[in-house]
């Protein structure tokens, strides 16, 4: 049972940064990303990949994780982010489709079958082999996510993104860069997705496209709504729930996805600012011009 | 082979801008993009079908009631997951259409399983040949169907009352609402419109792919949406158009590139116009 509740805090752990990651694209932006699990999925092929081919050691395949992910993030968001919200929503559904099937036809994939045998992550001698190790690995991980965007979202430059979110053109008379302020935290954004997805494929040692689809990005967005739109602790509460709920639900899982879409629908009716938001992108402040 | 391959393009595309056209009605009008189009055009496909399926009714009733009930499921779906968000920020009605465009999806994979179903009813079909160019009867009925409704469309718009109705609400919401138009009765007629076209489109889909299943209408949703930006959002020509070239463009792209990636064609053009013309081919608003 405690070997249990260790697997769940390791995923629990996982989906924090993926849901901390999403909410700094919707919250803090103000966009829409359905590609989410794409990034988290290329991250994961790609720690898979450098370490099973080239040996790499984790620290460096995590690293080249976070790159990859991040330079994908740039070249997508380089041209749509210029663009409305909606843009960047189809997007990156297409784009996550798209990764999609690059998954499962390349050959360097495994395609369907995926990926076993990833090795467990050991560095300066040191094996994070059992699953209590790889939790400590996972909190650190989370830790520096939050540090790192706790600093961001109260800086000058949270506070940036947040007057984008809020009404672009203001922001843009103020002289923010807006543009350039989104395609940024894109690129941080996604970058973050691929050093969960290193942690996935580092943890459960086997991946296939089946984890990195369309299902995942909804599930996160899902956390982020749940917790509240502009809250990190409210990305953390939500991925908690939404790891922990389906498993004392398991009976129910074919519904899981229509509970999914008729919560997202729900809560943005009753209660818009999730379970910790501030209420901030609930308020009927921009009337919309159409 | 070139001409072929035009044609299946040509008739593909009529599909993708029928749906189209109900991206760009009500972007036009609400400045929001449906996300569940897709599974509007799947719920018509699915009724028509299945009531074929029946053995009851002829296929005239059917592609009626499949366009009926996705006109009445886009007229419902405004109402829960739309008209309570309006006003608030642009986000929100966003992530609720993904959200009744998801609980669509697994409520039809709940209901009809994961299993295509073939159209139940057979066609025969000849073919035809014009100028050396072999044209198959159900190509050319799918055409003629999409494009009749098209331009029953468009006279709608420019000439009847409603129609013109639905352009002011385009232009300007608040001027309309002050020169006596009911908004939000044009908003629903609007949804009926789109939704209704969107249905026909997934009937049509239905017997050419001879294949109806709860995820059908997220690669169409996807393409007929480049499609709508690719002529310029929320102009109906250009959906039109747009929905066109992208039909032909994604046939010839897998008949003389790579056929495994055709489904990356429409993909890869929403991105180079965004890129580089992001207003859309034919530049228009409201109309």
């Amino acid at each position: 049972m405690s070997a249990y509740l260790l697997h769940l805090a390791i995923v629990g752990g996982i989906y924090i940064i993926l849901a901390i990651s999403l909410n700094l694209i919707i919250g803090y932006a103000g966009q829409v990303s359905l590609g989410h699990a794409a990034f988290y999925g290329i991250g994961a092929y790609i720690s898979a990949l450098t370490s099973l081919l080239w040996h790499f050691p984790f620290p460096l395949a995590a690293l080249s994780a976070i790159l990859f992910a991040g330079i994908c993030g740039l070249l997508l968001g380089l041209p749509t982010l210029r663009l409305k919200e909606d843009y960047l929503a189809i997007v990156t559904l297409g784009f996550g489709v798209i990764v999609d099937m690059v998954f499962l036809n390349l050959e360097i994939t495994g395609g369907p079958d995926g990926l076993p045998g990833i090795p467990k992550p050991s560095f300066l001698g040191f094996s994070f082999r059992s699953p209590g190790l790889y939790l400590f690995l996972t909190l650190l991980a989370v830790l520096l996510t939050l540090a790192l965007t706790y600093r961001l979202v109260h800086s000058y430059h949270g506070r940036a993104l947040r007057a984008i979110r809020d009404h672009e053109v203001t922001a843009q008379v103020m002289g923010i860069n807006t543009p350039a302020y989104k395609v940024a935290i894109f690129t941080l954004a996604a970058a973050l997705a691929g050093l969960a997805g290193s942690l996935y494929a580092h943890y459960i040692t086997f991946i296939n496209p089946e984890s990195f689809g369309l299902h995942t990005s909804i599930l996160i967005l899902c956390m982020v709504v749940l917790g509240g739109m502009g809250s990190l602790l409210g990305a953390v509460v939500g991925a908690l729930a939404l790891t922990v709920l389906p498993e004392l639900l398991r009976q129910f899982k074919a519904y899981q996805d229509l509970a999914y879409g008729a919560l997202l629908i729900g809560l943005l009716i009753w209660r818009p600012q999730g379970l910790l938001g501030s209420g901030k992108l609930s308020l009927k402040f921009l009337e919309r011009k159409g | 082979m070139f001409l072929q391959q035009l044609l299946n393009g040509l008739t593909a595309g009529a599909v993708y801008a029928l749906i189209a056209l109900g991206y760009t009605m009500i972007y036009g009008i609400l400045g929001l993009i449906n996300f569940a189009q897709g599974e509007i055009y799947m719920c018509g496909a699915f009724v028509a079908v299945l009531l074929l399926g029946t053995g009851q009714v002829n296929f005239y009733v059917a592609f009626a009631a499949g366009m009926g009930a996705a006109a009445l499921l886009g007229v419902v779906l405004e109402r829960v997951a739309f008209r309570p968000l309006r006003g608030s920020h642009p986000l929100v009605p966003l992530i609720s259409a993904i959200g009744a465009s998801i609980f669509l999806q697994s409520l039809a994979l709940l209901i009809f399983g994961p299993n295509d179903r073939p159209f139940p009813i057979q066609f025969t079909f000849s073919t035809i040949t014009i100028a050396g160019l072999p044209l198959s009867s159900l190509q050319g009925a799918i055409l003629a169907a999409a494009l009749g409704f098209m331009a029953l469309l468009v006279v709608f718009v420019r000439y009847t009352r409603y129609g013109k109705a639905i352009v002011a609400c385009a232009l300007d919401r608040d001027t309309a609402r002050l020169m006596g138009i009911n908004v939000d009765r044009m908003v629903s007629l609007t949804f009926l419109i789109g939704s209704a076209l969107s249905g026909a489109a997934g009937i049509m889909m239905a017997i050419y792919y001879n294949a109806t299943y709860p995820r059908m209408g997220l690669l169409p949703g996807l393409k007929a949406f480049s499609a709508a930006i690719l002529g310029g959002v929320g102009s109906i020509p250009g959906a039109i158009f747009g929905g066109l070239l992208l039909g032909v463009a994604e046939s010839l792209g897998a008949a003389y590139v790579s056929s495994g990636y055709k489904d990356a064609v429409a993909f890869a053009i929403l991105i180079l116009v965004l890129l580089f013309r992001p207003q859309g081919i034919l530049k228009g608003r409201g109309d």
